[in-house]
């Protein structure tokens, strides 16, 4: 460590939480709308974010009946900044339900291995809508069917029918720490992942650095 | 309720990450900080200037209450001198980003956060939001600029230099990806992702067969001959 290295720790230790969690805040929902999949539920992140929205919200409704000008440019201010925080966050959750229900029994299983894969709340939704699908499949036809064709997660004659996200797509991300090199498996595709790069590489040959270490951001 | 669009940022979307990068505003009132959800804003105290971020400055100046100063990149001298740089000297990658801050563990800030549209920002470089910011300043503050045509007339260069070369280098394309884009911008990812990805997709889908027989191969190579890396099979980074 030098000397750079440390004034740089102290500026990042100097932000206000509140800056640093907006800054995950924004990483976690570029990557969740590229990522083919569903990427970990960042827990402590959306608690402590949905305190603060619920405080501020409180604030707005104290504050309206203020008719001061000055406060009452000041509330302009605070609900546009709710509002986009309110994006971010909703924007973010749908994205993630969008691959929910597109995957929903491929991220049932994944559930099972991962807990901290999805919210309680997302893990609710995921079970009530198998619930809702698969006794409509089976009261409209699948209980004409013979038994052994009626299940929804056959893995007879070694293919799955539950289908699953397509890791390998590409997508566009930014190295944030240098990671070295990089193979392609299957390919003759080497990169050297330097620090400020912008690559376009198969989300699964990053998957890891992405997700465990945070060496890499999505864009 | 889910949201209904592809992967990948929207334009809109990168607009809005684009409006978090701070920019320097000269305020005309004063305004105290403000207790926001991402973090105190600068106090306002004119003729102090002040970086707040980009949203914000736009109301202030939607209701004249504040003047934002355009990043230095973003002056004719500048833009013309990486016009000259990506026609003359680059031909075929995009100009360089902006140099980052000595990196350090945990300092990893990166755009929109990364101070690149303020006045004290490097004036040589585009940074990754240069068009969408340069578009937005040019519509809400044009009275800010001393020449915004002459602005105007070399984003508008740079913008079909640059798509030229985006365009061009789809012929690099492969089925593996591992395509180095250093200095792009966040709008150009957002323009070009269908497509280079959906080039590169669409190689391997139909390479698929003879990638699966290579990995087999190599699997079964590491398996015999190196017995040491063959538990790294997942982890691709450390080989």
């Amino acid at each position: 460590m030098d000397i750079d290295d440390i004034l740089a720790d102290v500026s990042t230790a100097a932000e206000p939480q509140e800056s640093r969690d907006l800054q995950q805040l924004t990483r976690a929902w570029v990557a969740e709308r590229v990522a083919p999949e569903v990427l970990p539920w960042p827990a402590g992140l959306m608690d402590r974010i949905e305190g603060r929205i619920r405080r501020q919200i409180e604030l707005v409704e104290e504050q309206t009946g203020n008719m001061d000008p000055k406060a009452n440019f000041r509330l302009i201010v605070i609900q546009t900044e709710l509002e986009r925080f309110k994006f971010l966050v909703r924007s973010f959750l749908r994205a993630r339900i969008a691959k929910i229900d597109k995957y929903a029994q491929h991220y049932l299983s994944l559930a099972a291995q991962q807990p901290t894969l999805l919210a309680p709340t997302e893990l609710q939704y995921l079970q009530a809508h198998i619930a809702l699908l698969s006794r409509h499949y089976s009261t409209s036809f699948l209980s004409a069917f013979p038994p052994s064709l009626q299940r929804l997660d056959d893995t007879a004659g070694g293919i799955s029918m539950v289908d699953g996200p397509d890791l390998d797509t590409v997508v566009f991300c930014r190295v944030l720490r240098d990671v070295g090199t990089v193979r392609v498996e299957g390919t003759d595709v080497e990169m050297n992942m330097r620090r400020g790069d912008v690559w376009v590489v198969r989300w699964g040959s990053i998957r890891n650095a992405v997700v465990e270490r945070g060496d890499i951001e999505l864009i | 309720m889910a949201l209904p669009l592809p992967p990948g940022l929207t334009p809109p979307e990168v607009a809005f990450l684009c409006e978090m990068e701070l920019v320097t505003v000269i305020p005309r009132q004063r305004l105290e900080s403000l207790e926001l959800l991402g973090g105190p804003t600068a106090a306002l105290f004119p003729p102090h200037r002040s970086n707040i971020p980009l949203w914000l400055a736009l109301l202030l100046k939607r209701q004249r209450r504040a003047n934002i100063s355009p990043p230095p990149w973003l002056t004719p001298t500048s833009l013309s001198a990486i016009l000259e740089f990506e026609i003359e000297h680059s031909k075929e990658a995009f100009s360089p980003p902006p140099r980052l801050a000595p990196s350090a563990g945990s300092n990893n800030t990166s755009p929109p956060f990364l101070l690149s549209a303020t006045s004290d920002a490097p004036p040589e470089a585009l940074p990754y939001h240069w068009l969408e910011l340069g578009e937005i300043l040019l519509e809400a503050a044009p009275d800010d600029f001393e020449e915004p045509d002459q602005v105007r007339r070399l984003m508008r260069d740079l913008r079909e230099v640059r798509t030229a070369k985006l365009r061009a280098g789809v012929a690099v394309l492969d089925a593996g990806g591992g395509v180095k884009m250093n200095g792009v911008g966040g709008m150009e990812v957002a323009e070009g992702r269908a497509f280079i990805g959906g080039v590169i997709d669409g190689l391997r889908k139909i390479g698929a067969s003879r990638e699966q027989a290579r990995r087999e191969r190599e699997a079964e190579e590491r398996d015999n001959g190196y017995a040491g890396t063959a538990e790294d099979d997942e982890d691709e980074m450390d080989l």
